[in-house]
């Protein structure tokens, strides 16, 4: 079955990152670090933080060569960004060159340089062209899905693990790009593993 | 009875004194004699009949059999059942585990919700359920079921549990039930010996040590949120959870009811439900129906929520909604 | 054979010995194990097949009720299915007090006393249905008041407990009393026992209501959530009861020549045939609103009926007891069934297996399906079921015997008891 961990995983990989959600995910659960931490203006008086996993920057993109030791070569967006002028023409993944080919994309109307900021390949950009770094880029996401970034802030959206009592432990919530690919963030079709059977019978149990 | 008449020893016999009463000292005929014998037979063929029984001294021990409702139970006399209990489990799973008894926290009424736009049926909270709740694992037991609808019907007739393909299909939703914590339950009413009550916070729960397995509640529960132990639960050693409560996910008996209980041996401690925590779409929410600020009353608030048969009047403490 | 049994105890014994009440239920006891060749064959069979319940219970209650096909789906099936249609009987049993203590019917009174221990039998049989079902039997303390801790008087349940073992002792109490009474020769003083009979009357009417308000009381089964229930357990329980002991007396009749006279049976009949049609009344006005007006309502009922997503378990059962309670009544409505005659007989054995499958298999088992959340699970009874439940009826069958046994003696050697006895009154 896939999980958040999985659904992230992908997203990353298709990325190429390197060291992304996941490793911030574990940190978060062991130590919640205060910088990675958002307080909800809607939480009264938490005792405990809240804190929401993070990616930890810009992401690096697989080269699909190795190194000596067998290990990928990852590359930095800017690598290659900032001695290539933007395309404003590329709108769709069969648009690209290299290494973005097999990158899938679903993602309503909007284009790559929608979120990418072209002034920056490491970051990203608001619809207004503010820079947005890669760790918060839930502020980005939520220019766009408003209802579910408040939903989010009421606990309504995302999930949680931890303590749903904050005077009693802190709590830890998915990112956006946790569980949604940010190029095709529509939740990925599962296979339910666990079906309860309440007690086994002679006769196959029915369906109707 | 079909009478005789011809047969003619029993009829000499018949005149003769009766031994059974005690009065009339009378010496014992063959008739008498062959009654005797008959009873002494029958008496053993009952206690070879009933032989299975004497294996249950073994499991049920005299402290157990004695042992007194929950709520007459002081805090010295829970301290010695739990570690029984602890015993037992030791015994019968090989598994080390801790008995507490959280109590409700004051002021606190548990809410839950799910979003039904957003659950996609992968059963992820069952499975969840499973584990935490120390459920049998020979047949899978979970609290939750997870109905497929069909949109555009309310019509659980249209529902299916028993569906195994990708999820989600694009024309169904899908929708979890389990224990409705009910604000007025029709188990707790149907129960003939209180074994099944609602406790301050909301939770209806059950005494595994006191009920006696009549399965009322099973009948008069419209949500199908309980379930019964037709055998003693079967759980490999390294997944016996540990942290167990006396009303919640302790292993339980053989021949007794049991039903979701909110994990309150976490949410009492202030953590998340099992189920909740599983959930991978984040569609359900958790909260203190009494703190006006909590996520469950925002869901209240802002949500067009519903809950499951409400004409019955059991008046859940568990709510539906649809983004819209 | 009575009157040997007559001339034994009346020819030998002394009156005094048998002045106390232990004594006398020494004395029955003995009484009633006497008999001929084809009576022990009778007895052993029965209590052959009581042992084979009482084995399969103790392994039930050893293994789980894992050894039953009941499920967390239908989580009622044969026992409680059996246990409804019991509590029927023994209301039943009483219905014949009703005619003779209220018109006075003197030549009734020999049928009430069969009535009465028809009712403690089928009391006993309804008690151990229950037992049965219990999943902890050993906590079956927890159900006794003041020790126990019963929820009453919120759970019907309690109710239930509560009324049948009130009916039970009611039950023992006439019998016993009357048949002491006959034994010791003396006339019956009506204030030790009208009373309770008229308590009985009203009280068999309300074991049977109580036991449908244990199934219409749940909103969430809308099969069973009708007024209509009540009055329908009522009506088919004034034919089971009448038509039950039709058979015994007729059986009596050959086995001990205790007979009554003919007028009783004729007022029996009278009352199942307004019984009878009343209860198909009811049936059909309530298949009426279930499949007029349809919805997930009648969900229940047409599986029941026609069957279902193509699951057809309960169909051959319910027709069998329509075809059955159809021919039954049209039976009782030929003028033969006022005489002793196979007519009759027919007509009994029909509606008794016709309304014991309706108010079991064709009520308890279809409230369940489909379930609360409209899954179906089918239900076949499995083998340790049938073998518990044969159990159950044996051993009703065998303390029927004893109990119109003794109420055969009695009565028979009354006559000759009461010119000893009078005296030393
Ligand atoms: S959902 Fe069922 S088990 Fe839960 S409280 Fe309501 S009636 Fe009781
Ligand atoms: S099964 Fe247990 S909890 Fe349920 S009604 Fe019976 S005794 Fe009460």
């Amino acid at each position: 079955m896939l999980t958040t961990v999985t659904a992230a995983a992908i997203s990353y990989l298709l990325l190429g990152n390197g060291h992304g959600a996941d490793d911030s995910l574990s940190t978060a659960r062991t130590e919640p670090r205060p910088s990675e931490t958002t307080d909800l203006p809607s939480v009264v008086s938490p005792k405990f933080a809240v804190s929401i996993r993070k990616p930890q920057g810009p992401p690096r993109v697989i080269t699909g060569l190795k190194n000596a030791d067998g290990t990928e070569v990852t590359i930095a967006c800017v690598t290659c960004h900032t001695t290539r002028p933007p395309n404003h023409n590329n709108r769709t993944v069969k648009d690209l060159d290299e290494f973005h080919g097999g990158t899938v994309f679903s993602h309503g109307s909007v284009s790559c340089l929608s979120c990418h900021n072209e002034r920056d390949y490491d970051t990203l950009r608001l619809a207004d062209g503010s820079r947005v770094e890669f760790p918060d880029v839930m502020k980005l996401c939520a220019q766009c899905h408003g209802p579910q970034m408040k939903a989010y802030e009421h606990g309504a959206h995302g999930g949680m693990n931890g303590y749903w009592d904050l005077t009693r432990g802190p709590r830890t919530k998915n990112n956006c790009i946790d569980c949604h690919n940010p190029h095709a963030p529509q939740f990925p079709k599962m296979r339910p593993t666990f079906k309860p059977k309440d007690r086994f019978l002679e006769q196959p149990r029915t369906k109707h | 009875m079909i009478a005789d008449d011809n047969s003619s020893p029993e009829r000499q016999a018949d005149t003769d004194k009766d031994w059974f009463l005690p009065v009339v000292d009378q010496p014992s005929t063959r008739r008498t004699a062959l009654k005797t014998a008959g009873a002494a037979l029958g008496l053993a063929a009952f206690g070879k009949a009933i032989s299975p029984l004497w294996s249950i001294p073994e499991n049920v021990s005299v402290d157990e059999f004695l042992q007194q409702h929950y709520k007459e139970l002081s805090d010295n006399d829970k301290q010695k059942v739990f570690q029984r209990l602890e015993a037992e489990a030791k015994d019968a799973y090989g598994a080390e585990v801790t008995i507490s008894d959280p109590k409700p926290i004051p002021g606190v009424r548990f809410g839950y919700a799910i979003n039904l736009s957003k659950c996609n049926g992968n059963g992820a909270c069952m499975e969840a359920c499973n584990r935490e709740n120390n459920h049998h694992r020979g047949v899978d037991q979970s609290y939750i079921r997870v109905l497929e609808m069909s949109k555009g019907s309310m019509d659980m007739e249209h529902g299916t549990t028993t569906y195994d393909h990708t999820v989600p299909q694009d024309d169904k939703f899908y929708m979890p039930v389990q224990c409705q914590q009910c604000e007025n339950p029709p188990c707790v009413s149907a129960c003939p010996i209180e074994a099944t009550w609602q406790e301050d916070d909301g939770i209806v729960v059950v005494d595994y040590n006191w009920c006696i397995g009549c399965r009322y509640c099973e009948a008069a529960c419209p949500y199908h949120a309980r379930r019964f132990n037709w055998e003693q639960p079967e759980i490999p050693t390294d997944e016996v959870n540990p942290d167990q409560g006396y009303l919640s996910n302790r292993i339980r008996p053989q021949g007794v009811m049991e039903k979701c209980h909110f994990c309150l041996h976490r949410t009492r401690e202030g953590r998340a439900p099992a189920c909740l925590e599983a959930c991978s779409t984040g569609a359900r929410v958790f909260g203190d129906l009494n703190a006006p600020d909590s996520d469950i009353n925002w869901v209240l608030k802002n949500k067009r929520v519903f809950v499951l048969k409400e004409e019955l009047g059991t008046q859940p403490n568990f709510f539906y909604f649809f983004d819209s | 054979m009575s009157s040997i049994i007559a001339q034994n105890h009346t020819g030998t014994e002394p009156a005094d010995s048998v002045r106390s009440y232990p004594r006398f239920l020494w004395w029955g006891l003995g009484e009633a194990t006497n008999g001929g060749l084809g009576f022990y064959v009778w007895m052993f069979v029965l209590t052959a097949i009581s042992l084979v319940g009482a084995n399969a219970w103790a392994n039930q209650v050893a293994e789980g009720m894992i050894v039953t096909n009941m499920t967390d789906h239908v989580s009622w099936g044969l026992y409680i299915a059996n246990f409804t249609f019991c509590v029927g009987l023994a209301a039943g049993g009483v219905m014949m007090v009703i005619p003779a203590y209220l018109y006075d019917d003197e030549e009734m009174h020999k049928i009430v006393i069969v009535g009465e221990a028809v009712a403690v039998a089928a009391i006993v049989m309804s008690t151990l249905s229950v037992v049965v079902d219990l999943g902890r039997p050993d906590r079956f303390w927890h159900l006794i008041p003041v020790i126990g801790r019963l929820n009453w008087p919120v759970s019907m349940l309690t109710w239930d407990v509560i009324v049948l073992n009130g009916y039970l002792l009611i039950n023992l109490h006439i019998v016993g009393y009357l048949l002491y009474m006959r034994y010791l020769g003396r006339k019956p003083n009506p204030r030790w026992y009208v009373p309770f009979v008229f308590l009985s009357i009203i009280w068999a009417i309300s074991i049977h209501t109580v036991t449908a308000f244990l199934y219409c009381g749940l909103g969430g089964r809308s099969f069973w959530n009708t007024a209509l229930l009540g009055p329908r357990f009522l009506a088919s329980a004034f034919v089971s009861g009448p038509a039950f002991i039709i058979l015994v007396m007729r059986i009596l009749r050959i086995t001990t020549g205790y007979s009554a006279p003919p007028g009783p049976a004729r007022t029996l009949i009278q009352i199942i045939r307004v019984a009878m049609t009343i209860n198909l009344v009811m049936l059909a006005s309530e298949m009426f609103t279930l499949f007029y007006t349809g919805g997930a309502h009648g969900a229940s009922a047409r599986y029941l009926f026609f069957g279902s997503h193509g699951h057809y378990g309960l169909v051959p059962w319910i027709w069998t007891a329509i075809a059955f309670n159809l021919v039954g009544t049209i039976l009782f409505f030929m003028p033969s069934a006022l005489d002793r005659s196979t007519v009759r007989i027919a007509a009994c054995v029909l509606c008794i297996v016709g309304i014991w499958i309706e108010k079991g298999m064709g009520l308890i088992i279809p409230g369940f399906i489909p379930s609360t959340l409209h899954e179906i699970v089918e239900y076949t009874p499995s083998l340790v079921e049938w073998k518990v439940t044969a159990g159950i009826w044996a051993f009703g069958f065998l303390l029927l015997t004893v109990l119109l046994k003794l109420i055969a003696t009695v009565f028979s050697s009354e006559q000759s008891a009461a010119t000893i006895i009078a005296p030393a009154d």
